[in-house]
């Protein structure tokens, strides 16, 4: 077998040998309820030089030839970590997180200001503490650290929200926002310390690389989506599918790399850019995002994240007091920027720091940041493993943190219904019954009890509330913050014209806020629901107390 | 019945289509019972005055039974401000200007009436010399207020024309759930959340409709998956609508509006139909 044969086995032996423990250790570790990263990383460590180079060298020896990782290797891994960008950039919508407004652009800003403005502060006030070394100018290293503890990694904040299950709620769309908003700040700042670093292969000098960056990031996402736009529809119609969609956001995705790579700062910048680029497009079917997150997540991303740890041994570069440094500038950066923006946007303490706790989460971004850096020889092996340490602390320490501050009491109907609001009563017309309803749900909730019962009658009279199996859900929209209910079990059945021609014997008043008309649909539905048969709605009758009637209710 | 608009504004010009305009204009003012008022920008001469006589007259008004207002200036501005002047709530005007015999494209008035009148405006692709009627209506909801309102509205205008079709759509998207399933997310998972999102949208709709309570056109209703704006124009557009409405915010539009598209900025950037938008 000649050499170069004996190469190219090596090559696919170890490119196997990456995939099946990363993706291994990454299943289990999604198993145990942990991000699948972490066991790609530990896979990475098992094959590095951390275990398999520090116990079996000479097997280490065989896998990776020059002690470290080959330039084959080295190559994939560029590539992975260029579509990691591509695919990270696709899934920023600027205009939803223009949208979302104050509190998200607050978040966002601040959450990268204050990270930012300590760690830079922190770094070149101390320099030594974080093995500075100095063919690099401080303030430049100073701004890469600020950079690495502000940025925030979208992916990770997104699954977070959908575990915990508040993804559609206001709060996980301003999160998603806000890390949005602040991923595309965190990588144009790292983008210009790049330009700034000045290394070997930049052809321009720092005005005309910052001039460029600029330039191409406005003329990406402001220009060129639109043209992106008017194409993408014309490939996925005309050109075989999906194959057609993927080569173009792949090709284009490669040429934005190649080209900012070229101007002095990185690849990934290009390909993030032309993400945003390409996702922005409304024809973009939802189908491709998924297959190509789908291809890149399986193949790219765990040998990424395999090889971060094949590059240094983790427990020689291990330095305890430069990881706790770093993880505390990150988790007091991060925390108090992002959540003093949600408080400063409106939100209450507990729901300002679960926003903090929500974006700390630097993942893959944070790592990508201390590899480019560890590369460009910005800084030290042992400030790399304390990056990825701390990428995978906060990542790992984002849910639980966040679950435990988040209001996660959802607003429904039985959470809003108090005992002392729950009637029997005998009333024989349904004016009577809205009366004593409207009159003891204001008298409890202070609310002006004549506006209430005008508004509560014009929708009445408009249609008739009766919907059926003895139920008649009167309501109506009112100028205070949070949604009430009254009930009213009467006797005998009032006639509300319900659908199913019965007579009503279960009277809810129902009063939402004004502005919230989506909140108001909801608990319609979630009260009719409680009442879609007659034998439900006849053990509901059987109750002899207001607790016990609200206990009937919760059980449905 | 309930009329939608009183009192109709039609900005006109001496266009090719100027008369079809007209044309729908005066079939709106009878239908709405309504006054109709025709702002002009530009010189009020003997001659422009004829010119325009003799397009009312073609149109089968008499000049004399019709407002006139005669204003100056830059047209999208003067046009506005004449219509605020005359208490307008329903703003016509065509969509489309001609550049040469093949190109048209859609006018700067036109622009400007849609992002930055005060009242509701009504703008028409293609106005006909023999006006029809609209049969086809599709308005998008995102269950607000302003929306409600704006669903009213069109459905009195509908009622009056005994239209064939009148189509609620909702159209949501949730940005970032693609990258869930980067960072171990099960696609399956990500499916199911998905359903689930698309049956309370569904739940939501059809209370928003009973709650609505419209007799007398039968509607229905779609919640589709997409961009918001321009899932809905499109979906109106594949339908060949004759009215695609929605309702915008009554204020002034910014330059980041047309950067990066406002939920409205995608139909007035290409109109899917005649374009009904409702101000508050």
């Amino acid at each position: 077998m000649s050499g170069e044969s004996i190469n190219i086995t090596r090559f696919l032996i170890t490119i196997s040998l990456l995939l099946f423990t990363a993706k291994a250790l990454g299943e289990l570790f999604t198993r145990i309820r942990q991000p699948a990263i972490m066991g790609e990383i530990i896979a990475g460590l098992i094959l590095g030089p951390t275990v398999i180079g520090t116990f079996f060298p000479s097997f280490h020896q065989w896998l990776f030839p020059d002690g470290g990782i080959v330039t084959s290797i080295e190559g994939l891994i560029t590539l992975a970590v260029v579509l990691l960008l591509l695919v990270s950039g696709l899934e920023v919508d600027l205009t939803i997180a223009l949208r979302q407004g104050k509190t998200a652009i607050l978040i966002s800003s601040l959450g990268v200001i204050i990270p930012f403005s300590l760690g830079v502060v922190a770094v070149y006030a101390f320099p030594g503490l974080f093995e500075h070394n100095s063919s690099h100018p401080r303030m430049l290293f100073a701004l890469f650290i600020g950079i690495a503890i502000s940025i925030s990694a979208l992916p990770v904040i997104a699954k977070i929200l959908m575990d915990i299950g508040i993804f559609r709620t206001e709060i996980g769309s301003v999160i998603i926002s806000a890390a949005m908003f602040n991923d595309v700040i965190g990588w144009l700042i790292f983008s210009i310390i790049l330009g700034n670093l000045g290394t070997a292969h930049n052809p321009f000098n720092f005005a005309t690389t910052l001039i460029l960056t600029l330039s191409f990031a406005f003329i990406a996402v402001v220009f060129l989506r639109k043209l992106i736009n008017r194409i993408i529809p014309y490939i996925q119609n005309k050109i075989s599918y999906p194959g057609g969609m993927l080569g173009f956001i792949f090709i284009l995705g490669l040429l934005g790399a190649a080209f900012t790579q070229y101007i002095g700062i990185h690849a990934i910048f290009g390909s993030f850019i032309i993400g945003i680029a390409i996702g922005n497009s409304v024809h973009l079917k939802e189908e491709i995002r998924e297959n190509i997150n789908q291809f890149v997540t399986n193949l790219f991303a765990p040998l990424f994240f395999v090889s971060i740890g094949l590059r240094v041994n983790f427990w020689t570069h291990f330095d305890l007091p430069l990881v706790i440094i770093i993880m505390v500038l990150a988790f007091t950066g991060k925390v108090a920027g992002c959540g003093l923006g949600a408080y400063l946007g409106g939100m209450n303490k507990n729901d300002s720091l679960a926003v903090g706790f929500g974006m700390i989460s630097t993942g893959a971004m944070g790592i990508i940041l201390g590899l480019i850096a560890l590369e460009s020889g910005l800084i030290t092996e042992k400030l790399y493993v304390a990056l990825v340490i701390m990428a995978v602390t906060t990542s790992v320490s984002s849910a639980p943190l966040m679950n435990y501050f988040i209001n996660r009491k959802k607003i429904t109907f039985t959470g809003i219904l108090r005992p002392e609001l729950v009637f029997f009563t005998d009333f024989s017309t349904k004016e009577e019954a809205i009366r004593h309803l409207v009159d003891s749900t204001a008298a409890v909730h202070k609310l002006d009890k004549k506006d209430v019962l005008n508004d509560v009658l014009k929708r009445e009279n408009e249609s008739s509330t009766g919907i059926a199996n003895y139920l008649a859900l009167p309501h109506g929209r009112i100028k205070f913050n949070k949604p009430v209910a009254a009930a009213a079990i009467n006797s005998r059945g009032i006639e509300f014209g319900a659908l199913d021609g019965e007579k009503s014997r279960i009277i809810i008043l129902l009063l939402t806020p004004k502005n919230k008309n989506e909140m108001q649909l909801k608990l319609l539905s979630e009260i009719g629901q409680k009442f879609r048969s007659q034998d439900i709605s006849n053990e509901y009758l059987s109750a002899e107390t207001p607790r016990e009637f609200i206990k009937l209710l919760n059980r449905e | 019945m309930d009329i939608p608009f009183k009192r109709l504004g039609l900005a006109i010009t001496f266009s090719p289509t100027g008369k079809a305009l007209l044309k729908e204009a005066i079939r709106l003012k009878t239908l709405f019972n309504a006054s109709l008022y025709l702002i002009h920008v530009g010189k009020r001469t003997a001659e422009t005055e004829d010119h325009l006589s003799a397009v009312i007259n073609e149109a089968g008004l008499s000049a004399s039974g019709v407002n006139i207002l005669w204003t100056r200036g830059e047209p999208g501005h003067a046009i506005l401000a004449s219509s605020k002047a005359a208490k307008i709530d329903l703003l016509i005007a065509g969509a489309l200007e001609k550049e040469n015999i093949l190109k048209y494209y859609i006018g700067s008035v036109a622009r400007k009436i849609m992002r930055d009148a005060e009242c509701s405006a009504l703008i028409l692709k293609s106005p006909s010399d023999n006006p029809a009627g609209f049969k086809k209506f599709y308005i998008s909801t995102d269950f607000s207020e302003e929306s409600e309102y704006a669903i009213r509205k069109t459905y009195q205008f509908a009622l009056l024309e005994a239209a064939q079709e009148f189509v609620i759509v909702r159209d949501y998207r949730i940005p970032g759930l693609a990258s869930t399933v980067l960072d171990s997310g099960d696609i399956e998972d990500l499916e199911h959340a998905r359903e689930l999102w698309q049956s309370e949208e569904e739940e939501k709709m059809r209370i928003f409709i009973r709650e609505l309570n419209l007799k007398g056109i039968k509607v229905t209703s779609f919640c589709l998956y997409g961009r918001e704006g321009w899932r809905a124009g499109n979906f109106a557009k594949e339908n060949n609508a004759d009215i695609f409405a929605l309702n915008v915010a009554a204020k002034k539009m910014k330059f980041i509006d047309r950067l990066f598209p406002h939920e409205a900025e995608y139909a007035f950037e290409k109109l899917p139909s005649n374009l009904l938008i409702i101000r508050d």
